[in-house]
């Protein structure tokens, strides 16, 4: 607590007013008796919280300055939304849940894909195969993985339609103080647990080949059941990427006031992007080459290749960016 | 502490006073505004620059720069004609104002 509060206070204040020299000019004005009183009353032995306290206390009712001034009618288009406490927990809350469909999403789709693999291993391994056809176990499996690709679409579309309405804080909004301290410490808070969400994702994705190696061990036919274990840790991590990188996301973006500028909306979206687009496009070039060009002892590299990348991309992309708003 | 609506409509009355006797900025008039009430009546921050941009659009103030000491560019004001026969009328409303009121004030 001390003259920084002031000024941030003051900031605050002055966030949703347009910023004419005029403005510039009070608002200097402002800053000057504040930081006048403000040395007055420590010099009259007030502590730094007290003389912090007694000059916001005595700071007023913007809205009274406002309405003398007559900012209502000019410029209106520049007055974008201050939000609430309630608005910024619904934003979060619904970035969160969007996340968690998301990432359940993309989990369900490679867990699909698994299964298919898993099915068609059975029936060349002859599982069943008084029953079905080894075609007909490949078909099942495909079933599979059409009836869970089914659900993920919906979860997709779903969190999509209810971010929309949340569309407008793109254009801009403003964060009173209290509530961008606020997140502020919520998302230091989080910082932690995104890197060790994202050092878990990463190392799983690394590991996962072990599965396909200890899974050789049992003989040649079993290598396919490891895929399978290797796309279900596969799944888990890319499940961990998108989760915890949208809460990370839903802090960003509401603590992007002042500077609210396009380059950093495209960061989140690049890497959000990239994430849900890499992902199943790795598993389908995973399957691909196995099914159809039968790779299955090597095409597994994609995952540990891609998680490597993955994780050099997002904190090469992170620091670039952030060098250049710097 | 008196609330600031019934000491609304006589910000401006107060402020014009504290100009009477020469110019003076934000902080000083608010300072002495608050010394000359013994404490009673703070102004706030707001209350004060809204009444001087209502006061300089009517003309009954004026305002110009000073470069202080210590580099600091500080807005100084000081009363116009206008602003005094302004000043003069409010006087007038309210002596008749306290007349009034007091007529229904009694101790009880």
């Amino acid at each position: 607590m001390n003259l920084d509060t002031i000024v941030g206070y003051l900031n605050n204040m002055f966030a949703s007013l347009p910023r004419t020299e005029q403005m510039h000019k009070l608002k200097q004005e402002l800053l000057g008796n504040m930081e006048e009183k403000y040395h007055e009353l420590k010099d009259d032995g007030k502590s730094e919280n007290e003389a912090v306290g007694i000059v916001i206390s005595e700071f007023g009712n913007i809205d009274e300055l406002i309405s003398e001034l007559g900012i209502g009618e000019v410029r209106k288009e520049e007055l974008v939304p201050m939000l609430t406490e309630m608005e910024t927990e619904e934003f979060i809350a619904a970035k969160r849940r969007s996340g968690l469909l998301i990432g359940l999403g993309t989990g369900l789709l490679m867990v699909g894909a698994g299964l298919l693999i898993l099915i068609a291993s059975l029936g060349e391994n002859g599982f069943m195969s008084s029953v079905f056809s080894e075609d007909a176990m490949s078909m099942i499996g495909l079933g599979f993985l059409l009836v869970l690709l089914v659900p993920a679409i919906a979860m997709f579309i779903y969190s999509g339609m209810q971010m929309e309405k949340y569309k407008y804080l793109e254009s801009g909004f403003h964060l009173p103080y209290h509530l961008k301290a606020d997140i502020q410490q919520r998302q230091s808070g989080f910082a932690a647990t995104y890197m060790l969400s994202l050092i878990t994702g990463v190392c799983l994705i690394v590991l996962s080949p072990i599965a396909i190696f200890v899974a050789s061990a049992f003989g040649e036919e079993s290598a396919s059941y490891g895929v399978v274990v290797l796309l279900a840790i596969v799944a888990v991590a890319v499940f961990l990427f998108v989760y915890y990188g949208n809460i990370r996301g839903a802090y960003q973006m509401l603590l992007k006031t002042g500077d609210f500028s396009k380059e950093k909306k495209e960061e989140d979206r690049v890497i959000g992007a990239v994430a849900s687009i890499v992902w199943p496009l790795v598993t389908c070039v995973f399957l691909v080459s196995g099914f159809v060009y039968d790779q299955w002892h090597i095409n597994w590299i994609v995952f540990p290749v891609t998680g490597i990348l993955f994780g050099v991309f997002s904190s090469a992309y992170n620091i670039l960016k952030g060098k250049d708003a710097a | 502490m008196i609330s600031s609506d019934v000491i609304r409509g006589y910000n401006d009355t107060m402020i014009l006073y504290m100009l009477l006797d020469g110019e003076s900025y934000g902080y000083e008039i608010s300072k002495n505004i608050r010394r000359l009430s013994e404490e009673k009546y703070i102004m706030k921050e707001t209350t004060l620059y809204s009444a001087f941009t209502r006061l300089e659009k009517n003309g009954y103030i004026d305002s110009f720069y000073l470069d202080e000491t210590f580099g600091k560019r500080r807005t100084y004001y000081r009363i116009t004609p206008q602003g005094l026969a302004y000043y003069r009328a409010k006087c007038e409303e309210w002596q008749v104002t306290q007349e009034v009121i007091n007529k229904f004030i009694k101790e009880l």
